[in-house]
């Protein structure tokens, strides 16, 4: 049993509040990701998980044991570092053995582990190169494997894939979720990148100015966003947002954009008028018509730019109530200039209110 | 088969056109690297042949012309001096039984006897024994060297690795059985004693080889050299290790430590001529004043020889240490955070982290630093010249101070020039060694 749990934990250097007392359970064999911009206290967070940085107060618990104060050699942990941190003096089998030896293991069982490692890896014909003559890619692996090898019961992440090309990246985030399959470690991975904390995590933690601001799997994060943040952090391209104001009357409540625009939402709870509110609407719920299941009401616009990615095209769009953008299939047949009808999916819109900017 | 070559795309040859005198780049690189040429040809490929040239003539300062003798600079041999130090009289299996062999020495007898060949065998007769010492052609020099190992020489009983006592003759000063004018000469006379002795054989010679000062100066410049890097490398990496921990006052400290370094040695060095001064030293004063020291005892760091070369050492050391620590700091710095960061999480205590991933990492750039300052210690001159002068009798001469006492202070300028040459092959096979270990390093 390797679960994590932090317990109020808080963070200050000097005067800064990097992370400002933070509540997380990681279950055992889970995959956890930390998400958030740079600044969040995402890598803090992790760093004292680790026990490369003290806490300042509250208690972080590793299999049910606190290790405040304990050095990262008594935690159950292993790390995997960004720049991989492999130690260039030494070949693959020594980097990867490194921590076993220190723990005077038998050599006969560090060859065993290592071996079969190695194997899973991929890394069986590397095992003599020195980490200069590898690929970024193997190194990232070799990486892996060291803190694999360690049998910790829990395996850190620090943005590992973020010093990889686009497509290796990829690659490897599909490795590591099949890795994780396959050891059954509990992880904790840092990153930044909203794509690989969505494909990656059972669930993630989104993280924002030394808190978390919501603990969910990547459906609920991208169905229900607790605040505007999280709803513009999670998915691509990010949501649109429209200031208006709610209105409700006896048919239910709509918002008023700008330009006169009025949306019907189709929600019967809203009662409040006149509150000052955001709208939001992802992109993929804007639709070229109105056929199909949702209820669609039409913002007339203008097309500014086309976007090709490939089965699908970004338009960003100008309208009275603002310029947004909308993700549609590239035979659309889209062209700059062009007037379109476009239709807001309104069941799938979110609403923020304006001051806190937490979800109604 | 059909010629392929028709077949395949031909490469599109294009002429350049030729560009103008002052738009080709070629010319303006030659002339930028002219005047570094010129002072590579001037100032070091000049002198550096001339010295050589210079090494093969009997150039002396105020002779203007100077003929070429061949190696005799490096090496000319006049004779050969055959000496001995010990000789084994006899063997006994007790100590007690060698030393009443001793005590009958003064009842010893010296006899000369014809022998094979034309020569003499001098014996001595001991206690009815009789044991032949020499053979030699001349009788006089035969009976006149074993008189004295009768009757000079100190006798003594020793013990030997089989257990048992050899009665030993021993002279302090060799005793000099005889000299001879070639290699060959010798030879033939080599078995002239036949007693077991250590013999030692000593050319006489007007080239350097045959110089004892020079040979001292081979000698003390190793010393003073590799003295001067281990002592170095002992305080400058735990001098780096500090240094890079974060502490208040770290950027003082940094500067504070290349101070020796920066300031020159014509300066510094006085200040040092006063800290091991005869009378005034202040190292003697606190030995004295703590009572480690009796006032009559005190130390005469320039006038002792082997203090003078402690103390030209230490100078040296002191002058260099702070290039070592920061070289050995820029070396621990380029060391990211999260390598060592990883050791911590792997397991590596303090020293482990020191020991498997620090030195290892340092060790090419400690490596280059050495090989300069092993350079520089080698060809020094200031700290000794300024010091000791390699005084006190040429004790703590070194090949440069040397080379300059010879050639510039004495006028040989041809066995000056000998002198400092030896140090390019010696310095060459350093370099070469430690390129390669280098080298093979890296790869």
């Amino acid at each position: 049993m390797a679960d994590v749990v932090l317990e109020k934990v808080e963070k200050k250097f000097g005067e800064v509040r990097a992370v400002a007392g933070i509540d997380l359970t990681v279950q055992d064999q889970e995959f956890l990701v930390l998400v958030g911009p740079s600044g969040c206290g995402k890598t803090t967070t992790l760093r004292m998980i680790a026990g490369l940085e003290d806490i300042t107060s509250g208690d972080i618990r590793i299999g049910g044991r606190s290790v405040v104060g304990l050095p990262p050699r008594d935690r159950d942990i292993a790390m995997v570092f960004q720049s991989y941190a492999l130690y260039p003096h030494m070949s693959v089998y020594k980097n990867m053995s490194f921590s076993l030896r220190l723990r005077h293991m038998p050599k006969k069982e560090i060859e065993r582990r290592v071996k079969e490692v190695a194997a899973i890896l991929g890394l069986s014909e590397r095992l003599n190169r020195k980490p200069r003559q590898l690929s970024g890619g193997e190194r990232q692996r070799v990486a892996v494997g060291a803190a694999l090898c360690r049998q910790a019961g829990v395996l850190l992440f620090d943005e590992p894939l973020s010093n990889l090309d686009a497509k290796l990246r990829v690659h490897m985030r599909t490795e590591l979720k099949r890795l994780h399959q396959a050891v059954k470690s509990t992880m904790v991975y840092v990153t930044h990148d909203q794509v690989e904390a969505m494909t990656m995590g059972d669930r993630i933690v989104i993280m924002n100015a030394g808190s978390i601001l919501q603990i969910a799997t990547p459906l609920e994060a991208y169905d229900q966003p607790v605040n505007r943040f999280v709803a513009g952090f999670i998915g691509t391209p990010p949501m649109n947002f429209f200031e208006g104001t709610l209105t409700a009357n006896g048919e239910g409540a709509s918002v008023d954009l700008n330009g006169g625009v009025n949306l019907p939402l189709g929600r019967r709870n809203l009662q409040e008028s006149n509150r000052p509110v955001i709208l939001g609407i992802r992109p993929e719920h804007i639709r070229l018509s109105a056929d199909g299941p949702g209820n669609h009401h039409k913002v007339p616009a203008t097309i500014d730019v086309v976007e090709p990615l490939g089965r699908d095209v970004i338009v960003t769009a100008r309208s009275a109530a603002g310029v947004f953008q909308m993700q549609t299939e590239i035979y659309s047949g889209l062209r700059p200039s062009q007037h379109v009808d476009l239709w807001f999916d309104m069941n799938r819109s979110y609403l923020f209110d304006r001051e806190t900017e937490w979800a109604i | 088969m059909g010629d392929l070559t028709t077949s395949l795309p031909q490469p599109i040859v294009t002429r350049r056109p030729r560009l103008g005198f002052f738009d080709r780049e070629a010319p303006f690189g030659y002339a930028l690297v002219l005047p570094a040429v010129l002072y590579l040809l001037v100032f070091i490929a000049y002198p550096f042949f001339m010295s050589i040239y210079m090494s093969f003539t009997d150039a002396q300062a105020g002779n203007r012309k100077w003929t070429f003798i061949g190696p005799a600079n490096y090496s000319k041999v006049k004779s050969y001096e055959l000496s001995a130090n010990d000789f084994v009289i006899a063997t006994f299996p007790t100590v007690a039984e060698a030393n009443t062999f001793i005590e009958k020495k003064a009842e010893g007898q010296q006899v000369t006897d014809p022998a094979a060949g034309g020569r003499f065998r001098a014996s001595i007769v001991i206690a009815g024994k009789k044991i032949p010492l020499l053979e030699m052609s001349n009788e006089d020099d035969a009976s006149f060297n074993a008189s004295s190992i009768l009757s000079d020489l100190q006798w003594k009983a020793q013990k030997t690795i089989g257990g048992r006592y050899d009665v030993v003759a021993h002279s302090d000063t060799p005793l000099v059985i005889g000299t001879y004018p070639t290699r060959a000469a010798l030879k033939d006379q080599e078995r002239q004693i036949v007693v077991p002795s250590a013999k030692r054989v000593k050319a006489n010679g007007t080239g350097v080889m045959q110089d004892p000062n020079f040979l001292l100066a081979v000698k003390n410049t190793f010393k003073y050299t590799f003295g001067t890097e281990i002592i170095k490398l002992m305080i400058g990496v735990p001098c780096a290790l500090l240094l890079n921990r974060a502490f208040r006052g770290r950027k003082l400290l940094r500067g504070l430590v290349v101070i020796p370094w920066v300031i020159p040695i014509a300066i510094s060095a006085q200040a040092w001529l006063w800290i091991l001064d005869s009378t005034y030293s202040v190292i003697n004063w606190f030995l004295v004043h703590w009572h480690i020291l009796s006032p009559q005892k005190i130390i005469n760091f320039r006038g002792d020889k082997d203090w003078a070369l402690l103390s030209v050492i230490l100078v040296n050391v002191w002058r260099g240490f702070p290039f070592t620590a920061i070289v050995i700091l820029a070396g621990l710095t380029a060391i990211p955070d999260e390598i060592l960061e990883r050791a911590k999480l792997d397991g590596a205590n303090a020293f482990q982290r020191f020991v498997y991933i620090i030195a290892p990492m340092v060790r090419p750039i400690l490596m280059v630093s050495l090989l300069f300052s092993v350079i520089f210690s080698f060809t020094d001159f200031n700290t000794i010249w300024i010091i000791t002068k390699g005084g006190p009798y040429d004790q703590t001469q070194v090949l440069s101070t040397y080379a300059y006492q010879l050639g510039v202070n004495a006028g040989y300028l041809g066995k000056g020039a000998a002198v400092s040459l030896f140090m390019f092959p010696m310095m060459a096979l350093m370099v070469f060694f430690m390129l390669r270990f280098l080298r093979r390093e890296t790869s």
